[in-house]
């Protein structure tokens, strides 16, 4: 209570303090007038009396000190002492001050930036109810295009049967639709859910309703949940709209809510619908059919239930799929069920660049920090006088390391927010790099723990500064002072802890550089892919005129074919166009359709894996029009149609597959597989007529994949689109040849109009930035590195002034005192060098995954990086080496 | 002349407080006055010990101070003792007596042979 009244009484105190002085001042008067007085009457004379007083006092002003510690909170009043005095002596120097500020600026916002990006996308919590219950199940099998399978209704029925662990099971099947407006059509992604995906999901509504059980099965009327995006975009966020029809692929679906924002996987969707949209979802080929895979599969960990169980109960329920049907796990292919939480499956591709990046700027901050801490371990050397005067004056060692501490702080908190505005900047960039890898990009903010983080950082290289700055125990300052020295340290200690910095620096800038190198090389090979494209005049134009989910049409398909017909006769007169084709998939592309295959007289070795390949259709003209060269045999012809002998194309890769060392014409494959059954391809022998180049349609760095061609004519009338090939300037044709598409087919969108060299700048795009970033980083580093090599050296010769005008003067020439210096930083140099190679090689094994084409230690851009930083090591030595060399011995001895 | 003594914090507390229980409300130079007088001058107390140790009394709401005239007609600033100040100064009165007996009884002559 009474230490409570106290201590209220002195924050008042510290607030109100000022005018109290005056009170004090005045008492104080009194106290001597009365003293005097008292003298006076005991018969001293007035001077005296007033003299003997006055020594009584001890001291006006010391009084008035003491009163005023006992008065307010003197703590605080000498910190704001303190920020003022570091504030002054940081004006005072302001190269030291800005070098030092814009270092931690670079390094604390590239770190404040790219924290917010790892934090929006990996580690903040996700939006969904206990989110961290949430499950993804991926099913697998070897092969290309295996790594991601989806399950059939059937499988996911057992799972929900067989695995109590999992609380509940939602499927999920994304699907392209078109929504037609009042005067426009596109595209949407929608996500076919089953009526418990949101309860599983943990996700509420902004608005209206979401799906329900009761919403499953056919019969009931077809209802949309918008995503919050999508309402926004599409809709500008109109509350009315829950209630309203909207016309999606010709049928009438009631939009019933607005779910509230959350990233979805595996793509982002626009809208959320029930089954009954698409009749295919609920036809008994799907729901019955154990091959039928295109479902994907969330489920929620029931409470009490733990990862281990779900992961083992999965594995047993999948473990006896796998023996009671045996058709539909062909054993070759491995069949595999994984369980992952969903907050890492949204993050799986975003993963390794982030941490990549977090390591670079984490680095970057390293190398920064030790530059500043050997910038203020040098003025600390030339501030040694100012502190033996002030301890003289009698500040103890705990105040001088508060006052460093201060300063320092001053100095981070300056550095930090300059930082956090660079990371303003930086997160815009960050944030649509960060959108081509996960679906959360759009939580990235500079948040509250952002922001934090960032305190935290600058708080801790202020610490760190300050404990680097050696102060003398307590008490031996003293010993100094009555010495009468001017500087106490300039100890080996210190002199160690800067080389060993510079070591570091060296080390790091090494490490960052060789990354680098490495995805730069990366890039470089990536660009220099051969798509497989004889040309990049080539213009892709989709134009999906027919949608497979409404049922098989056989009038809709020749209405189909006769219109993109109309549409290749139409662009191929236009100015500058050599020749158009007509095809499911756009060269490129990979098909969205791929089936296992067999070829006539080559069974499977036993455990062989059921060779996939990908489905496609082109017309006689596509192949010349896309520039893919025929290897072997013919095109299709205008006779191939329907009525005449199935015929394909295939390319190298397939061949080599099934042929190898054989000539493929003439020979005859099949499709093949339990899911032949629900697609309108049928499983008849086809005749190779023809073999094609592979090109890059998994992207430049995939493996080329199987592929085979059907006449277009032959076949319905899937995707589908134009591919345009011109003399020069393709991309010119876009806005004719769009003209004459929408003519022909006003309600179809038309979308991703892209030419070949739009195509692969896309695959090269992400690693271009990738490497960017890093490479800014390694310059970043390299310049604070070679900038602290430079003046640890000149610090270095500026103290051994004399030493060198004693040896100069004792006969040794400028040139071996070069060579002195030059030895002393070449010493660091290749340490840094050893080590950071050292750490470039495992840092290579780290980023193995974001690598094409250059092995993870690759000897040249290690040797080429060593070389470069060793160029600009000596060049730094060289700077303080020269400066040594011209000390002129006569007047540096006359000094001392 | 007899030795002049520091004088520690917590028994300056002790004397400020008893002093203004036997002589009223007071000046800051009357209790040193008193102070000095009543240890036969063998404490002196400049203005940086009295001062502070008053407002610090003041601060835990031991004593009140207001300003008035004094005797000779100068204007000073008057401490007196509150109900507060009262009940501690009988606390650490006892407080005293008891550590002081201990210790004298711990410092007194052997009188008893082993």
């Amino acid at each position: 209570m009474r230490h409570l009244r106290a201590a209220l009484a002195r924050i008042a105190g510290f607030f109100t303090g000022h005018g109290a002085d005056d009170d004090l001042r005045e008492e104080l008067q009194a106290h001597l007038d009365l003293e005097t007085a008292e003298n006076i009457r005991r018969g001293m004379d007035p001077d005296e009396a007033r003299r003997q007083a006055l020594l009584a006092s001890g001291g006006l002003t010391v009084a008035v000190e003491a009163v005023r510690d006992q008065r307010g909170l003197p703590w605080i009043e000498s910190v704001a002492a303190d920020i003022r005095y570091a504030m002054r002596a940081l004006r005072h120097s302001p190269a030291f001050t800005t070098v030092v500020v814009i270092t931690l600026a670079l390094g604390i916002g590239a770190n404040t930036a790219i924290f917010s990006v790892v934090h929006g996308v990996l580690l903040k919590p996700l939006p969904h109810r206990d989110g961290d219950r949430l499950l993804y199940l991926r099913q697998s099998v070897d092969g290309p295009g295996g790594a991601n399978v989806l399950f059939s209704v059937p499988e996911v029925r057992d799972f929900r049967e067989g695995a109590k662990s999992l609380g509940g099971i939602a499927e999920y099947s994304p699907f392209t639709f078109t929504l037609q407006g009042v005067n426009d059509a596109v595209h949407i992604n929608v996500g076919l859910v089953t009526g418990n995906f949101f309860a599983v999901m943990g996700l509420a509504p902004v608005l209206g309703r979401l799906t329900r059980p009761s919403d499953d099965g056919p019969g009931v009327p077809a209802v949309m949940v918008l995503t919050h995006e999508y309402w926004i975009k599409r809709f500008g966020g109109d509350s009315s709209i829950v209630g309203k029809q909207v016309r999606v692929d010709g049928k009438s679906v009631t939009v019933i809510g607005v779910v509230q924002p959350a990233p979805s996987y595996p793509d982002r969707v626009d809208v959320l619908t029930n089954m009954v949209i698409s009749p295919h979802h609920l036809s008994a080929l799907m729901v019955q059919n154990r091959s039928h895979r295109m479902t994907e599969m969330v489920a929620r960990l029931a409470p009490s239930a733990t990862m281990e169980q779900a992961m083992a109960e999965v594995a047993a329920v999948h473990a006896r799929m796998q023996r009671d049907f045996k058709e539909a796990y062909n054993p070759g292919s491995h069949y595999r069920v994984a369980v992952i939480p969903f907050k890492e499956v949204l993050g799986e591709r975003a993963r390794l660049t982030l941490w990549l990046l977090m390591g670079a700027a984490a680095f970057v901050l390293i190398i920064a920090a030790a530059n500043v801490t050997n910038l203020t371990l040098m003025r600390g050397v030339r501030r040694e006088h100012e502190l033996v005067v002030r301890a003289a004056l009698g500040a103890g060692v705990r105040r001088l390391r508060r006052l460093l501490l201060v300063e320092n702080l001053v100095l981070t908190f300056a550095g930090a927010i300059l930082g956090v505005i660079i990371a303003m900047g930086g997160v815009g960039l960050l944030t649509s790099l960060a959108e081509r890898y996960s679906p959360r990009a759009n939580e990235i903010r500079l948040d509250v723990a952002a922001l934090g983080f960032t305190l935290a950082l600058s708080v801790a290289v202020a610490l760190l500064l300050s404990f680097a700055a050696s102060l003398p125990a307590e008490g031996t300052f003293a010993a100094a002072i009555s010495a009468g020295v001017q500087r106490i340290s300039g100890s080996l200690r210190k002199q160690r802890l800067q080389r060993g910095l510079v070591v570091a620096q060296i080390a790091v800038s090494v490490v960052l550089l060789s990354g680098a190198g490495l995805l730069t090389r990366t890039m470089i090979r990536l660009s220099d892919v051969h798509t497989g494209l004889k040309t990049e005049e080539v213009l892709t134009m989709p134009v999906p005129l027919f949608v497979l989910t409404g049922g098989f049409d056989p009038k809709a398909d020749v209405a189909a074919k006769e219109q993109y017909d109309r549409m290749r006769r139409e662009i191929r007169v236009l100015p500058g166009v050599i020749d158009v084709g007509v095809g499911s998939t756009m060269p490129l592309r990979s098909s969205e359709i791929l089936f296992e295959m067999k070829a006539e007289g080559k069974p499977l070795a036993v455990g062989e894996a059921i060779p996939r390949a990908d489905v496609r259709t082109a017309s006689p003209e596509y192949f010349h029009a896309a520039g893919i060269p025929l290897l072997k045999g013919r095109q299709f012809y205008a006779t191939d149609r329907e009525g005449s002998g199935r015929v394909v194309i295939i390319n190298q890769t397939l061949a080599d597959k099934f042929f190898p060392g054989e000539d493929p014409l003439g020979k005859r494959i099949a499709w093949t597989g339990e899911v032949l059954k629900f697609t309108p391809f049928s499983g008849e022998w086809r005749t190779i007529v023809g073999v094609v180049g592979n090109t890059q349609d998994g992207g430049l760095d995939a493996a080329p994949r199987p592929a085979v061609f059907m006449p277009f004519a032959q076949e319905i009338a899937v995707f589908g689109g134009m591919v345009i090939r011109a003399d020069s300037n393709v991309a010119g044709l876009v806005a004719a040849a769009t003209r004459v598409v929408r003519r022909i087919a006003p309600t179809t969108p038309i979308e991703n109009v892209l030419t070949v060299a739009q195509i692969k700048d896309q695959s090269v795009a992400p690693r271009r930035l990738n490497a960017a970033l890093i490479a800014l980083f390694g310059i970043l580093a390299v310049i604070i590195a070679a900038v602290g090599i430079a003046g640890v050296l000149t610090f270095s010769v500026s103290t051994r002034t004399n030493e060198i005008g004693i040896r100069m003067s004792l006969g040794a020439n400028s040139g071996m005192v070069q060579r002195m210096i030059l030895r002393e930083g070449g010493v660091l140099l290749v340490i840094g060098l050893v080590l950071g190679v050292v750490g470039a090689f495992f840092a290579g094994g780290v980023i193995r995954g974001l690598l094409f084409g250059v092995a993870p230690h690759d000897p040249i851009t290690l040797i080429g990086v060593a070389v470069m930083m060793a160029a600009i090591g000596i060049g730094a030595c060289w700077i303080p080496a020269l400066r040594a060399a011209r000390i002129d011995p006569a007047i540096t001895m006359r000094a001392a | 002349m007899a030795e002049k003594l520091d004088v520690k914090q917590g028994t300056l507390a002790l004397m400020i407080l008893r002093t203004l229980e036997v002589l009223g409300p007071l000046h800051g130079y009357g209790v040193a006055r008193r102070i000095e007088e009543t240890s036969k001058n063998r404490l002196t107390l400049n203005y940086g010990t009295l001062y502070p140790a008053l407002l610090k009394l003041e601060q835990e709401g031991f004593v009140t101070a207001e300003w008035r005239q004094s005797e000779n007609n100068r204007r000073a600033k008057f401490y007196s003792l509150t109900a507060a100040g009262r009940k501690q100064l009988a606390r650490e009165a006892r407080e005293w007596h008891r550590t002081a007996d201990l210790i004298a009884a711990f410092l007194a002559p052997r009188r008893e042979a082993p």
